[in-house]
């Protein structure tokens, strides 16, 4: 047995550092060569790394999230001389350094003269931390007593698998815009500067659903499934999309096409600590209510733990945002690009309002909005849309009658 | 003039591997022959790639999808004729005889890759985008006024299309009635420019009419079609007919460099209806159909371009370093003196550096 510590290579042209997105595999795991071990992305692009050697993974070297430097280590396999792919002299433990030549080094060249190399060492300062100010950004002796003259802890910290937070001179702390942030932040920029939004709201009595959700909730204690108003508002949404096909679709700009979609892929907005996630419920259209809120249930406890592949987080028809979940009553979420709609339901909350007969009465009303994207729906279709979603809320005798 | 019905495209398989053309001038041999090939090159392609992806190569262009057009191409022309490619036209030149280990080599920065063993007559691939075409022409212009009957062919993509060494090319080809092919593989993409972005004209084949020359347009994933035009082609260039621009349409089934990220910029809709037809699964599909190979020796033959590959990775792995003042060698057939100073004092550099000169950051 030997071991085998696979650094992080460029995987472009000219890239310095890579975020681990994704490990496929854990210590313990045997891995084939060529396998699929991790998932990096890097300013350019994410890459599937596939393992260098067949063996036993030993150690995984950096978290998911961490911003790695190339030239870094970050798995460590046991690998079995003699075994797997006898025939390349490149799986017998560590490739010599010629065999990559165009990898870069391991840490980006200081500048800097040996007496402010011996100055850093003696004072502690990593001189690869500091950003010099001599001519191209050499080191000067100066910038190295700066740098030791910050809060030890800060200078001091190793390179770590959490983002970095240094406060700035004004106390300010700047968070690196990383992972699931920064995929929300590219997302979000896309749809909102992509699709003109429109957001219609509407309030909806919801007695009869009230009562139906009461009746069903110890059925649902003895089929171990926390049954919430989400699986009916999904049946609502889909029974009035498929009325209206037009809010079931995507806006192909290169072609410039309307999709409209044959399925009902419905995406769930899930709030969690580290940033929004929208998993799919595939083909909702063909599920009971009960299948519903059991794969919520699932989809929803998946994501806090991180453990939903990129499957199950892609490939949404439609969306549908419960603001009402943290006590919203109103909101204008943005559609999740490239659909064109997204249907938000806010918070219930008892209300008196005027019956037919000009009593006031005290019912539960549930808030509901529609953002839509003005370049595929106009407000009358969205209007409509709306209304025949709150008619299946209102009344789901409406929705089970017609359910096939 | 509807470009798409003046130049209509040229098929021997449909996309399903359905046999809807003339066939005659292939045999089953040479079919045969070009599924080991089309099997070895794609097993090559996607090896490397996951090399680089280790850190064991560097950047590496990918021709997976272009394989059919390459050996098509290559295929069809003598020993003593010109091949003149660029950095994605591997295929073609590992079909014609260089080594499976130099693509490889390429890649890791060798020098060495540039210098083709003999008998090989192709260029070194080239990255400046259509340079290699104007290469071709003299080349070709070269065989006239010697008056051998050698051809010279250039590869090259959608992209150098649009570039002024393209046009340049054509025309003093056209007018000194060159003997050369000029192959463009549309491939639908110059890196992330979409082929409609890149240009208003319906075809490539079209614009041979500006120059007064012939123009043809191919199924480029049908290795029949290509073959077939080319074998017919190059007797008529070789002939004197003059040059002709071949279309071959085709798609680039991976990323542009594998630094490149296609899933950034190609829908995932209209990338699945290009994928389907391509050239390896389409070939495979008729030739289990007519029964010239069976599924049992098409997995022979898989497992023996396993082997080859393997064998190439070990080759292109235990090459020994090269020597930075190498990339002098293969420029001139002897070097200058002026060139041979510059290589004496790149190699006094080098090993003053090795010694921890003075760095010059």
């Amino acid at each position: 047995m030997t071991q085998y510590e696979w650094t992080l290579p460029d995987v472009g042209e000219g890239i310095h550092e890579a975020e681990i997105v994704k490990w496929h595999v854990a210590p313990g795991d045997r891995v084939a060569a060529e396998q699929p071990i991790v998932e990096i992305q890097t300013d350019k692009a994410t890459v599937e790394i596939p393992s260098p050697v067949a063996g036993q993974v030993d150690a995984l070297l950096a978290a998911e999230g961490a911003v790695v430097r190339v030239g870094t280590p970050v798995i460590r396999f046991a690998v079995e001389t003699g075994s797997g792919r006898t025939t390349s002299a490149a799986t017998e433990a560590p490739v010599p350094p010629r065999e990559t030549p165009l990898a870069a080094p391991p840490r980006s060249r200081v500048l800097a003269t040996p007496a402010v190399r011996r100055l850093a060492r003696e004072l502690g300062v990593d001189i690869h931390q500091i950003q010099g100010s001599g001519e191209h950004g050499r080191v000067l002796a100066d910038d190295v007593r700066t740098a030791a003259a910050r809060p030890a802890a800060v200078a001091d910290r190793p390179p770590s698998p959490e983002p970095r937070l240094q406060p700035a001179d004004d106390g300010d702390v700047r968070v690196p815009l990383r992972g699931t942030r920064r995929t929300i932040a590219e997302h979000m920029v896309k749809a909102m500067y992509t699709a003109p939004h429109v957001t219609a709201m509407d309030e909806v009595e919801v007695s009869t659903l009230v009562a139906w959700r009461e009746e069903m909730k110890a059925a649902a204690r003895s089929r171990d499934v926390h049954l919430t108003y989400l699986p009916f508002i999904i049946k609502a949404a889909i029974g009035a999309l498929k009325r209206f096909p037009y809010l079931n679709a995507s806006l192909d700009d290169e072609r410039q096409e309307i999709v409209l979609k044959s399925r009902y892929h419905i995406g769930i907005a899930v709030d969690d600590e580290e940033g929004l996630v929208v998993p799919v419920i595939r083909d909702a259209d063909k599920k009971s209510l009960w299948e519903l809120a059991e794969i919520i249930q699932d989809l929803s406890r998946r994501a806090h733990e991180h453990r939903l592949t990129r499957e199950e987080l892609t490939g949404s028809t439609f969306t549908i945002t419960n603001f009402g979940s943290f006590g919203g009553l109103y909101a204008t979420p943005i559609i999740n690009y490239p659909e064109v709609a997204i249907l938000g339901s806010g918070r219930i909350q008892k209300k008196a309002i005027v019956v037919d007969d000009d009593r006031v009465v005290v019912k539960p009303v549930m808030s509901v909005t529609l953002t839509f994207d003005h370049r595929v729906v106009d407000g009358g279709t969205a209007g409509r849309f709306l209304n025949q979603v709150m008619r299946y809320l209102q009344s789901p005798l409406d929705l089970f009658m017609e359910m096939n | 003039m509807d470009p798409l019905k003046a130049f209509p495209l040229i098929q021997v398989l449909d996309e399903d591997g359905r046999l809807i053309g003339d066939r005659s001038q292939v045999s089953d041999d040479q079919l045969r022959a070009f599924f080991r090939w089309l099997t070895i090159l794609r097993t090559l392609d996607q090896r490397a790639w996951n090399l680089q992806r280790q850190g064991r190569i560097g950047t590496y262009p990918p021709f997976s999808g272009q394989e059919a057009t390459q050996v098509g191409v290559a295929a069809a022309l003598s020993p003593d004729d010109w091949l003149c490619g660029s950095y994605r036209d591997w295929a073609a030149l590992v079909y014609r005889g260089v080594p499976l280990y130099f693509p490889l080599l390429n890649s890791m920065g060798h020098p060495a890759a540039g210098a083709f063993p003999d008998p090989v007559q192709a260029l070194p691939v080239q990255v400046v985008i259509a340079a290699q075409i104007l290469h071709a022409v003299g080349l070709a212009w070269a065989a006239k006024l010697q008056g051998e009957p050698r051809i010279a062919v250039a590869l090259f993509g959608d992209g150098a299309t649009s570039q002024g060494d393209f046009h340049e090319a054509l025309n003093l080809a056209s007018v000194m009635s060159a003997p050369a092919v000029f192959v463009c593989q549309n491939n639908q993409w110059a890196i992330s420019v979409p082929l409609h972005r890149q240009m208003h004209s319906q075809t490539i084949a079209q614009r041979a009419i500006a120059y007064n020359i012939e123009g043809l347009r191919v199924d480029g994933n049908d290795i029949i079609a290509v073959y077939q035009t080319m074998k017919e082609v190059v007797e008529r260039v070789r002939a004197g007919g003059g040059p002709v621009l071949v279309e071959a349409v085709t798609y680039r089934l991976g990323a542009h460099t594998t630094a490149d990220d296609p899933t950034r910029y190609r829908a995932r809709e209209e990338d699945e209806r290009f994928r389907h037809g391509e050239p390896l699964a389409r070939l495979r599909r008729y030739l289990l159909a007519s029964q010239i190979l069976s599924e049992d020796e098409m997995q022979a033959i898989e497992e023996e371009a396993k082997g080859l590959v393997e064998q190439a990775v070990t080759d292109a792995a235990s090459y020994p370093p090269s020597p930075p003042e190498s990339v002098f060698d293969h420029v001139y057939a002897s070097i200058p003196p002026q060139l041979l100073s510059q290589q004496e004092e790149l190699a006094r550099r080098v090993r003053e550096g090795r010694r921890g000169g003075q760095s010059h950051g």
